[in-house]
């Protein structure tokens, strides 16, 4: 395997609805934005690999074939992946394998999605519609009819989290970390939910989405795009020395898709358990040679669907015991000055999660954290798909 | 005419429309991505068949490692060279797998059926959950009623179509003794008339003013119901007499077609009942503090009947409602 290298990022900025950008649009700005942070021209660029989400949001079963053409790759390789929320960390984990292989030199990552088009007619709104199309990603025998949601999915594994572990979750931490993403996503001008002022305070006296979810402490609905580029170890060093980038090399990435039935067992789901997350985070630092995170780790873009996830999702991935996630508050390993630097986009609840490209906006932001705070190594976690399915992390290191 | 697939009231009508956004015009249109399917349930066939037909549960059993997976999604045990599974029946009691979650705001297809549960069972004797909707005979669904390791029974539809919402769970001890062996016990074998109501203290002299006070709020709230052609839209087609029960004493809301008023003392042949221990709940959702809902997911608000929950969210809106009236 060849070593690889983020070389430019780009993304667009994240809003609730794009009236004056199609799917189409969205992409070419995300696209541009890359190359431009490159400094390279998108002909330098061998291969695309593309994260859309859902066909129905784009309302084409194969909604990356236009923009093949448009963003300057025709007569090259262009492939789809779709992965539930962790489609992002799935497509760049395939372009990182492109590049490691041998196959391309230098591949970019495109994730895009609309999703606010989406619109009932009944209640004149987008949302009923929007958790429809989400909907649709149930179980198609089992499930799906008796009115699966994203939100009531992760619920279920959180809720199983709380049967095992009472004494953790408490409503004060999740909380804690709302008014911290808050603050936080204030340094991200592409954010969704920059200039929004969320206190501690007004998270806890928010309603419930789906218990024992609070609204501010549930990722938005955004539609935006993101294109990472990633290239061959020459090509890296040549490409950030003219940029004046510094390098930003993946060393690890890890991922597991775990059963999507529940069981006694974990030869089937263990509700109370991400294991897809524990799993993916243990391959990813074994090749990164990473044996304590907290330590080793300094930045942590995770894909934040719900606050209370994003603590279990911290246990899982060994920064704190399980049972112990409300310690990232109270032993102060997250709050500003501590030693982990979680989420400074805002996250997916406060900065944007545009399905497809969540996980390539978390990418951009901790390269970016990387490369402006001087740090060595970072973290971007997705995660996907019914009951907390999928998993996959990438490691990113600057070294000096 | 029968019930259709996609229901005819949520399909728009053929039309596009421009909208501004900072001084450019972007035009959109209605449109719709659908496809219509006879699908097969296939190798599901015998389950589904078997709930529809006969009342049964079935289960696939792999004769080698003896895991038993219900319901029976696969044709061979993964875990054993893929030899082929024994179909079984399975009994109709086991315990929840974990806590379910309770869906309050269902999307555009399950919005008239909330408040419902989502959970998974363990039937006895089976390795894996059955997913299924969860049910209360008691009132209202909320958060509390169901638990890890909640013992439940299995209940039928009498219409049953070969789908997953043909059976649903209650907790076991809702069900009178001697029907909790029964077989293919039908929703309407249960008694869902006779919620069993919270207790209330005894009155107090402050409970009286509470009681009082928020009696008042109400009145001045139904004035400005009949102020507001939004709340009062709120309201439209709907008629319901709620009871309404609180320690310092008892109140009716009366909902007549776009009209809301409020009455002191016990309301005749009342549609729902309402308990609160604390009439505080009415205050808070008059002044946007809280809503009805959220008082009910925290168990500070009791309704007798979960179909009710519309009425429910009906009520949540007037406030808004109100608010964006100009006075």
């Amino acid at each position: 395997m060849r070593d690889v290298a983020i070389v430019g990022a780009g993304i667009t900025p994240c809003k609730g609805r794009w009236v004056e950008r199609t799917y189409y649009g969205l992409a070419q700005m995300a696209v541009k934005e890359a190359v431009a942070d490159a400094k390279v021209s998108i002909k330098d660029v061998d291969a695309v690999v593309y994260g859309i989400y859902n066909d129905i949001f784009e309302l084409s079963a194969i909604p990356e074939h236009p923009l093949q053409g448009i963003i300057g790759m025709a007569n090259k390789p262009g492939m789809r992946i779709t992965c539930g929320g962790a489609t992002g960390s799935y497509t760049m984990m395939t372009a990182y394998t492109w590049v490691a292989s041998g196959l391309y030199d230098i591949v970019l990552a495109l994730g895009v999605e609309k999703a606010t088009d989406c619109f009932d007619f009944e209640s004149m709104t987008s949302t009923p519609e929007v958790i429809k199309t989400i909907g649709w990603s149930a179980d198609t025998f089992y499930e799906r009819e008796l009115g699966w949601t994203a939100s009531d999915s992760y619920a279920e594994v959180v809720l199983a989290y709380m049967d095992e572990y009472p004494d953790d979750l408490k409503d004060e931490a999740s909380a804690t970390i709302a008014e911290i993403l808050c603050e936080q996503v204030q340094n991200n001008p592409y954010a969704q939910r920059c200039g929004e002022k969320v206190t501690a305070e007004m998270a806890m006296n928010s309603r419930y989405v789906v218990y024992p979810f609070k609204l501010l402490e549930t990722c938005v609905y955004t539609e935006g795009a993101g294109a990472v580029i990633f290239a061959a170890a020459d090509k890296a060093e040549a490409i950030c020395r003219n940029a004046g980038n510094p390098v930003v090399w993946i060393t690890g990435v890890g991922a597991a898709n775990e059963h999507n039935v529940a069981g006694r067992d974990k030869r089937h789901k263990i509700m109370h358990r991400i294991l897809s997350d524990h799993l993916a985070a243990e391959a990813a630092y074994k090749m990164a040679g990473i044996k304590d995170p907290l330590k080793q780790i300094q930045v942590i873009e995770l894909h934040d669907a719900f606050i209370k996830q994003l603590q279990i999702t911290m246990a899982e991935m060994g920064f704190v015991p399980l049972g112990r996630a409300d310690d990232l508050v109270n032993e102060g390993l997250m709050v500003p000055g501590g030693p982990l630097l979680v989420n400074p986009s805002g996250g997916l609840t406060y900065g944007g999660h545009f399905v497809g490209g969540s996980n390539m906006f978390s990418c951009w932001s901790a390269r970016r954290e990387l490369i402006n705070r001087g740090l060595e190594r970072g973290l971007v976690h997705g995660t996907g798909s019914t009951i907390a399915q999928y998993g996959a992390v990438m490691i990113i290191e600057r070294r000096a | 005419m029968a019930e259709k697939v996609i229901p005819i009231h949520m399909i728009p009508d053929v039309e596009s429309e421009v909208i501004e956004v900072g001084g450019q015009r972007y035009l959109q249109s209605n449109e719709a991505m659908f496809t219509f399917y006879k699908r097969t349930k296939g190798e599901f066939s015998p389950y589904f068949l078997a709930l529809k037909e006969r009342k049964v549960i079935l289960g696939a059993k792999c004769p080698t490692c003896k895991l038993v997976r219900v319901p029976p999604f696969l044709l061979f045990c993964p875990e054993c060279d893929f030899n082929p599974i024994e179909l079984v029946e399975m009994p109709d009691t086991g315990v929840m797998n974990s806590t379910p979650p309770i869906t309050y705001f269902g999307h555009s297809l399950f919005q008239h059926q909330v408040p419902f549960g989502r959970g998974r069972v363990i039937l006895d004797g089976a390795d894996t959950a059955l997913p299924i909707h969860v049910y209360t005979t008691r009132g209202v669904l909320t958060p509390r009623v169901f638990k890890r390791g909640t013992r439940v029974k299995v209940i039928f539809r009498d219409e049953r179509i070969g789908k997953p919402t043909d059976i649903f769970a209650v907790p076991i001890q809702e069900i009178p003794e001697h029907k909790r062996g029964v077989p293919g016990l039908q929703e309407s074998d249960l008694d869902w008339e006779s919620p069993v109501e919270p207790e209330l203290p005894a009155q107090t002299k402050e409970a009286k003013k509470a009681y009082e006070w928020v009696l008042s709020q109400i009145k001045e709230m139904t004035a400005k119901v009949a102020r507001s052609e939004r709340a009062q839209k709120n309201l439209a087609g709907w008629k319901r007499r709620i009871h309404v029960r609180t320690p310092g004493g008892s109140l009716g809301l009366v909902i007549d077609d776009g009209k809301f008023k409020v009455e002191a003392g016990e309301i005749d042949a009342p549609d729902l009942v309402m308990v609160a221990r604390d009439p505080g709940v009415f205050s808070d959702w008059m002044n946007f503090r809280d809503s009805l809902t959220n008082a009910i997911i925290a168990e500070r608000l009791w309704i007798s009947l979960n179909k009710e929950f519309i009425t429910v969210f009906k009520l949540d809106r007037l406030p808004r409602s109100i608010k964006r009236t100009k006075e």
